[in-house]
């Protein structure tokens, strides 16, 4: 991305601890502990910007409103994003990962299981970041929608796995046990390069 | 600088494509021997542990204190500690001391003292004490039977072509979690359609994973993970005691399991308490233990990418395969993840675990070309199956699995297809077209299939198994002229009362005879002894079209 003409750039500002709004209408877009702040793009380099960007987007497009919160208690996948879900006033939420592994969860659900699952962050572009999102409104208005379609490469590991677990060892150790979440203002910024 | 051909061409080399990695030991990026390793010990006062490996018990974690109450055997732990490391590790490779012997040492130590027993052996030496330490004395194999789309049909037909390719197990994984119930019975039918007795499992989130074996839609279950440190464990909402609870919640519906755990996994979820790979795999292996658990699924795994990229790294991965077989654990050796983009590598990888020949030589091997391997691909593919034949039969080495002829798997593949669909049909499910029952029957991969309405498959999915069970199925099949598959599936759920497969590493014959650790267990003790191919076996491992005699001349 860096040798485009504008880059984006994410400006974060913390809000007070995101307490529950009971508005049927929201889909929490939980977001781990190092994202947009310490770690800025996805283990391809996709930055968060444009992620945030195309999963409001997604939210958007089906009527729905995209609340941003931070977990800082876990960089554990399934264990904040079904903390969101039973936060989200629709029962739905999106985790995302700072590497960029993302998943769809239900408040109802137990923690470990989902609606849907993107193990392999290499593979997503911001095309896939904005149907994620989609489908987590769709989910909201009670809809079965069609899976995202799965992306399966199977060279993904051999290159990535390494990297992957160095970029989650740097997130894990930013996790604060027990601090609560807290929800989050954003803005893109367009910066000349 | 001026490039150097040579290096431009090796450069470009596949094998410059993987991942690969310094040691770090601060954050556990170490296959074994981190100077952060505690060094053995154990103290033990009336029956109780009061200090192992250098802690004492009031500065035990979770695992430490379950480990210790549960996981040694502490008749003879005081003087199995007594033992010298070097001695233990001699003892493994020297044919006169058999695996009884070992057994009393090993199972009585602790997760220190194992792990440096490991450090005295090079590759080769622990191939020899696999090859004695096995539990079954005939090693299998197990195949990944998914699909992109978790089409059923195509599932069925593949589990079917696996088990007349003599896989012992299969096991399924969702692309899309709700389609479970569907996967599960797709490798029901298909993989019990033939003569062979296979057994068959559907990975996922552990709750749903339980209710579908319980429903007799599964016959074993393998993806319950344990983790080395307490901080890993928690994060999967667990501790070593909810970990037994489901070991026998399984034991008690009669129904086979074995945990999971591999080096790796603690580095990959961010906390490995400064330890070497080896010796968390160490304690999750004496957990294993502690819970009572027939096996494991070890050797890495999935996360073979982290010990992959750090020096020694198959050196560990055949170290704590051994390591299972060290305290009587069936092993499911790993190798079912692609972790390297050379065809050098992967093959040298798998033969360490071929060689000497464990109890699953792959957990599992994908049946399907590997986009299709839901589990993120597997370390071999359905498009190698001729390269691990020939292997077989250059070194006289059973892999598990035998050649078979293209007639007998087009006509397998399309009464596997067929019978899933007359299931489909029974309980009124979304139909499974003739022509999807033709494509499936030839199909090569996912793509060759019509895509079937996912919307209706998951409402349906739902609703079958919130009302049916795996006799419902055999009743299914009885009725629509089935009957032979049907007897198959009644006899599976039939081991849940007589319980015979619970044994360490059992699987079934061609004749439905168990094969297990206390029935036919491994007996080696050197040349001639042990596990031998039958000629009758060898016959058949030797066939391919392709080959040449004197008839043919």
């Amino acid at each position: 991305m860096s040798n485009t003409e504008k880059r984006l750039e994410l400006e974060i500002k913390e809000l007070g601890t995101a307490e529950p709004r009971g508005e049927a209408d929201e889909i929490i877009i939980a977001v781990s502990p190092s994202f947009g702040v310490q770690q800025r793009e996805t283990i391809v380099g996709l930055p968060h910007a444009i992620v945030v960007r195309e999963l409001a987007a997604g939210v958007e497009e089906e009527g729905f409103k995209p609340r941003f919160v931070k977990y800082y208690n876990s960089s554990d996948l399934c264990s904040f994003a079904n903390e969101a879900a039973k936060l989200s006033g629709s029962g739905i939420s999106i985790g995302i990962q700072s590497k960029g592994t993302i998943m769809i969860h239900q408040r109802d659900l137990e923690q470990l299981d989902n609606l849907e699952i993107f193990p392999q962050a290499p593979l997503y572009d911001a095309e896939i970041y904005r149907k994620i999102g989609k489908n987590a409104a769709r989910y909201g208005k009670g809809n079965t929608p069609e899976p995202v379609p799965t992306l399966n490469d199977q060279m993904a590991l051999a290159k990535y796995q390494i990297k992957a677990a160095l970029l989650h060892i740097k997130e894990t150790e930013l996790v604060v046990s027990k601090k609560p979440p807290v929800d989050l203002e954003l803005h893109i910024k367009e910066v000349a390069e | 600088m001026k490039r150097s051909k040579r290096f431009e061409v090796l450069e470009k080399r596949p094998i410059n494509l993987d991942g690969f990695s310094e040691e770090w030991a601060e954050v556990g990026l170490i296959a074994m021997e981190s100077e952060y390793d505690p060094e053995p010990s154990i103290e033990i006062q009336s029956g109780v542990v009061m200090e192992m490996d250098g802690k004492r018990r009031e500065a035990f974690d979770s695992i430490d204190l379950f480990i210790a109450d549960y996981g040694i055997n502490l008749d003879n732990a005081e003087a199995a500690m007594k033992t010298d490391t070097l001695q233990i590790a001699r003892m493994l490779v020297d044919v006169n001391v058999s695996r009884d012997e070992i057994l009393k040492i090993t199972t009585a130590i602790t997760p220190a003292k194992i792990t440096k027993v490991m450090s005295h052996l090079n590759v080769v030496e622990i191939m020899m004490a696999q090859m004695k330490m096995r539990a079954r004395r005939r090693p299998s194999n197990q195949a990944h039977i998914t699909n992109l789309e978790d089409n059923p049909v195509l599932m069925a037909a593949d589990a079917a072509e696996a088990a007349l390719r003599g896989f012992s197990e299969i096991e399924t994984t969702t692309a899309v979690s709700r389609y479970a119930p569907f996967n599960a019975l797709a490798l029901l039918v298909g993989g019990l359609c033939g003569k062979r007795r296979i057994l068959s499992q559907c990975s996922l989130e552990e709750a749903l994973e339980l209710k579908m074996g319980m429903k007799g839609l599964t016959s074993y279950a393998e993806t319950v993970s344990v983790y080395g440190t307490e901080a890993v464990m928690t994060d999967g909402d667990d501790t070593p005691w909810s970990k037994g609870f489901l070991a026998s919640i399984y034991a008690s519906r009669g129904m086979k399991m074995r945990f999971t755990s591999g080096t790796g996994a603690e580095v990959l979820m961010g906390n490995t308490e400064k330890k070497s790979m080896l010796y968390l795999e160490a304690r999750c292996l004496f957990l294993t233990k502690g819970c009572g658990v027939q096996g494991t699924q070890n050797g890495s795994v999935s996360c073979i990418g982290i010990p992959g990229a750090v020096p020694g790294g198959f050196r560990v991965i055949a170290a704590e395969n051994l390591m299972a077989s060290m305290l009587n654990l069936e092993v499911a050796s790993g190798n079912d993840q692609t972790f390297t983009h050379s065809d050098m590598r992967r093959m040298s990888k798998v033969f360490m675990q071929l060689l000497p020949g464990t109890d699953f030589i792959s957990s599992g091997y994908s049946a399907m070309p590997n986009y299709d391997d839901m589990f993120a691909g597997s370390n071999t593919d359905c498009d190698d199956y001729d390269d691990w034949y020939i292997l077989q039969r250059d070194m006289r080495v059973d892999g598990g699995i035998l050649p078979i002829r293209e007639e007998d798997a087009i006509g397998i593949r399309n009464k596997g297809a067929k019978a899933l669909q007359a299931v489909f049909q029974y309980f009124d499910l979304p139909e499974i077209t003739e022509a999807e029952v033709e494509e499936a029957t030839y199909a090569y991969s996912s793509y060759d299939m019509p895509k079937r309405n996912m919307v209706e498959d998951l409402k349906a999915a739902e609703r079958f198994l919130a009302g049916n069970t795996g006799f419902d199925v055999a009743k299914a099949l009885w009725e629509k002229g089935f009957q032979d598959v049907s007897e198959n599936v009644l006899d599976m759920l039939k081991q849940r009362i007589t319980g015979d497969y619970l044994h360490t590493a059992a699987i079934f014959d061609e004749e439905f005879k168990l094969e297990s650790a206390l029935n036919d267990p491994n007996l080696y003790e050197g040349p001639g002894t042990g596990y031998q191919i039958s000629e009758e076996r060898w016959s058949k491992m030797i066939q391919k079209e392709n080959i040449l005699g004197p008839s043919a001349l």
